[in-house]
């Protein structure tokens, strides 16, 4: 009699259990979404400090690239806080690129901000891979992003982020259009090879390069290393000796330089090397003479420009001159959408979509709107080759 | 268009792409030789598969590194080129000898008579400790030994196609005269004679009077100053090196370690050249080679452990019963 009272005990308190936790789950579930929704359309009271997320690569691999676009949207912060009333602050987040585990950190990051009802919007990720997997933190929480580095053509195209995602930089499609023409028309290449690194943003713009190449009757032959690759040597062997231009679309600067350093360590110093937008750093110039690189539009001749280079000790690397105008665009949107005391993150991505900077007053020399898909309207790239270790435009 | 180049790869008599392979193989495997020989003595000794001593290859380069940085860096040494790597592996070579013996002292030591999975687990947990605090110290951030300024990097060719580079050279050279030097040590010398016994058997080592503690110390002291080595050389022919270089290393050297004969000294040297070989002939050779160069690495240690599972050089181990 007892144990019958026991077990019946029992299997009430197991029943009890499992309708507590399918009601939990339940609740979890019909929380989520609304929680999100609730982030995107909370008002927040602007105040007189606003906080826009910083997303970079701060340390890890890709960190020169990383620091040099932390140091513009700085450098905006700074010259915006010294002429407004209202203040901008970013809330930083690492997101290692190119580290083993830096989708993870970049995702961590996007969670990060998300669930900071303060952040209104964010500057960055770096990567199209990035931006690929914070899409889900980013979007769910109603927040825009605007990077000032990710080109993968896709991202805008594939409608997985439209209206929340915009970028500051042309896409692909327009840096493999430049790029094979210069390859085709100024280099006269007849024989390229081009070495992805098997990323998204790598292989897509190395596809598209490959394509516009071969419908110009170059011959072209592909590979590709991992980026966690150190040892180029025995690809490096397989490249046939009457190869004019070795295309490389990577992301990280030092593998950019170790790439070349073995070329000439295995007599091959002379093979013209053309990186992309990614090698756009210092560590690669440096390399020598034999060296070309793609990259964003920027006006040198901009009053901005030559006042961050007086302030960073003359220093003429522009690859995060675009996260300037990233954070331009942000923090304008949240002063047109603060404009009533109050904003969300629903009438900041708004007013995102409605941003125009004029080329007078654009560091990048275009005039700045987004089309529909948060591409920029003007999207030109240029074509830069190394003299004695520095970045010249010559196309 | 891609049937010539498919022909210029795949062409029987392409010796240019066949020296080149095997010149970069070899570089490649003297490094896992280097490594796989640290995995088999300790093996050897204590039947332990230290799975730290990836970390230790990777702190090795480290040292190498501020050793250099401490010489005045790459553009600025206070001594010649040459003499500064020199320094730099023996700074190398005795700081990683030291955390060898310290890790197991302070790791393994106290559960030498613990169930076998006991200091496995406790290797594992050394090896992300090292990792985690290679990151927290030195940052994810990749690191140059800027070769072409330290010491000038030469090609020297061969015929019309075929280059060697003075670096190639050097880490081949080196890391076969150190493999020569240990194996003298293990057959000539009355400590690598106590290293055989206390291998062979540890009790009846102990009852001869010999030191087993000491034994199992200097093993591996000589293990980990051999991965500092490779660590080095890894610095000085690839340009750079980064915090979580070990783990993948690691894993080549142990799988170098199984392929040649875990425990037999030979076989790690056979190992690792046979794993660099691979590696750099599937890139060469194979369709997709230098994506899946890994997977094919990998696939041999497979194939090794279902065709011969004592690998190559290893003897079977015959238990009574």
């Amino acid at each position: 009699m007892r144990r019958r009272a026991t077990a019946t005990a029992a299997l009430l308190a197991l029943a009890a259990l499992a309708i507590v936790a399918a009601a939990s789950a339940k609740a979890d579930r019909a929380a989520a979404p609304s929680a999100q929704a609730g982030n995107a359309a909370a008002l927040v009271k602007c105040g007189k400090t606003r906080s826009i997320g910083l997303m970079a690569p701060f340390t890890g691999p890709a960190a020169s690239i990383g620091t040099d676009q932390v140091a513009w949207a700085q450098y905006y912060q700074r010259t915006y806080n010294a002429t407004h009333k209202t203040k901008i602050k970013f809330v930083n987040e690492d997101t290692q690129l190119g580290a083993a585990n830096g989708t993870a950190e970049s995702v961590k990051g996007a969670q990060a901000l998300a669930s900071n009802r303060s952040v209104l919007g964010v500057v960055g990720p770096a990567g199209s891979n990035e931006v690929k997997a914070t899409t889900g933190a980013l979007k769910g929480a109603g927040l825009a992003f605007v990077s000032g580095s990710a080109t993968n053509t896709q991202i805008t195209l594939d409608g997985a982020r439209t209206g929340y995602f915009f970028r500051t930089v042309p896409p692909d499609s327009s840096q493999s259009v430049t790029v094979s023409a210069f390859i085709a028309s100024k280099l006269n290449a007849k024989h390229v090879y081009i070495v992805d690194d098997q990323e998204a943003y790598s292989t897509g713009l190395a596809d598209e390069v490959q394509t516009q190449l071969r419908a110009k009757n170059i011959t072209v032959g592909r590979d590709g290393v991992s980026q966690q690759q150190s040892d180029f040597s025995a690809i490096i062997n397989k490249i046939p000796r009457d190869v004019d231009v070795i295309y490389l679309p990577w992301q990280l600067p030092p593998k950019g330089q170790a790439f070349g350093q073995q070329m000439k360590s295995l007599g091959r110093g002379s093979v013209k090397l053309m990186g992309s937008d990614g090698l756009f750093d210092p560590a690669f110039a440096g390399l020598g003479s034999n060296v070309y690189d793609s990259f964003f539009p920027v006006n040198p001749a901009d009053k901005r420009v030559k006042a961050f280079a007086r302030l960073h000790g003359g220093q003429t690397e522009f690859f995060g001159a675009p996260s300037y105008v990233a954070a331009q665009v942000v923090s304008a949107a949240i002063d047109r959408a603060c404009k009533n005391g109050t904003a969300s993150r629903a009438e900041v991505r708004a007013q995102i979509r409605k941003t125009k900077i004029s080329k007078k007053t654009s560091l990048l020399g275009l005039a700045v709107a987004f089309d529909r898909h948060g591409d920029m309207v003007k999207k030109p790239f240029g074509v830069y080759h190394s003299v004695n270790g520095v970045f010249v435009r010559v196309g | 268009m891609g049937r010539t180049l498919l022909c210029d790869v795949l062409h029987p008599v392409n010796w240019s792409l066949f020296w080149g392979e095997l010149v970069s193989g070899l570089t490649l495997g003297s490094i896992y030789a280097l490594i796989a020989l640290g995995y088999t003595m300790v093996y050897g000794i204590l039947k332990l598969l230290n799975f730290a001593h990836g970390d230790v290859y990777m702190v090795g380069a480290f040292i190498g590194f501020f050793a250099l940085q401490w010489l005045g860096g790459p553009l600025d040494t206070v001594v010649t080129g040459w003499v500064a790597v020199a320094v730099m592996f023996l700074v190398a070579m005795l700081g990683c000898g030291a955390l060898g013996v310290g890790i197991e002292i302070f790791a393994y030591r106290p559960l030498r008579n613990a169930p076998r999975i006991a200091p496995l687990i406790s290797a594992l947990g050394v090896s992300i400790f090292l990792q985690n605090s290679a990151l927290l110290l030195w940052g994810p951030d990749f690191r140059s030994y800027d070769t072409f300024n330290l010491v000038g990097v030469k090609s020297y060719s061969i015929g019309q196609n075929f280059f060697i580079s003075n670096l190639q050279i050097f880490t081949i050279a080196t890391s076969i005269a150190l493999m020569g030097v240990l194996t003298l040590l293990i057959a000539r010398t009355r400590t690598g004679k106590a290293m055989r016994a206390t291998s062979f058997d540890r009790e009846a080592a102990e009852m001869m009077g010999i030191s087993v503690d000491r034994v199992i110390s200097f093993t591996f002291f000589v293990g980990s100053a051999l991965a500092a080595a490779g660590g080095v050389m890894f610095g000085l022919v690839f340009g750079q090196i980064f915090s979580l270089m070990g783990f993948t290393a690691g894993l080549k050297g142990f799988t170098a370690a199984v392929v040649g004969g875990i425990g037999s000294i030979p076989g790690a040297m056979l190992g690792g050249f046979l794993i660099g070989l691979t590696e750099a002939f599937a890139t060469g050779y194979l369709p997709g080679g230098s994506t899946y160069a890994n997977l094919y690495v990998f696939a041999l240690l497979i194939a090794m452990f279902l065709v011969r599972p004592s690998g190559l050089l290893g003897s079977p181990v015959i238990q009574k019963v």
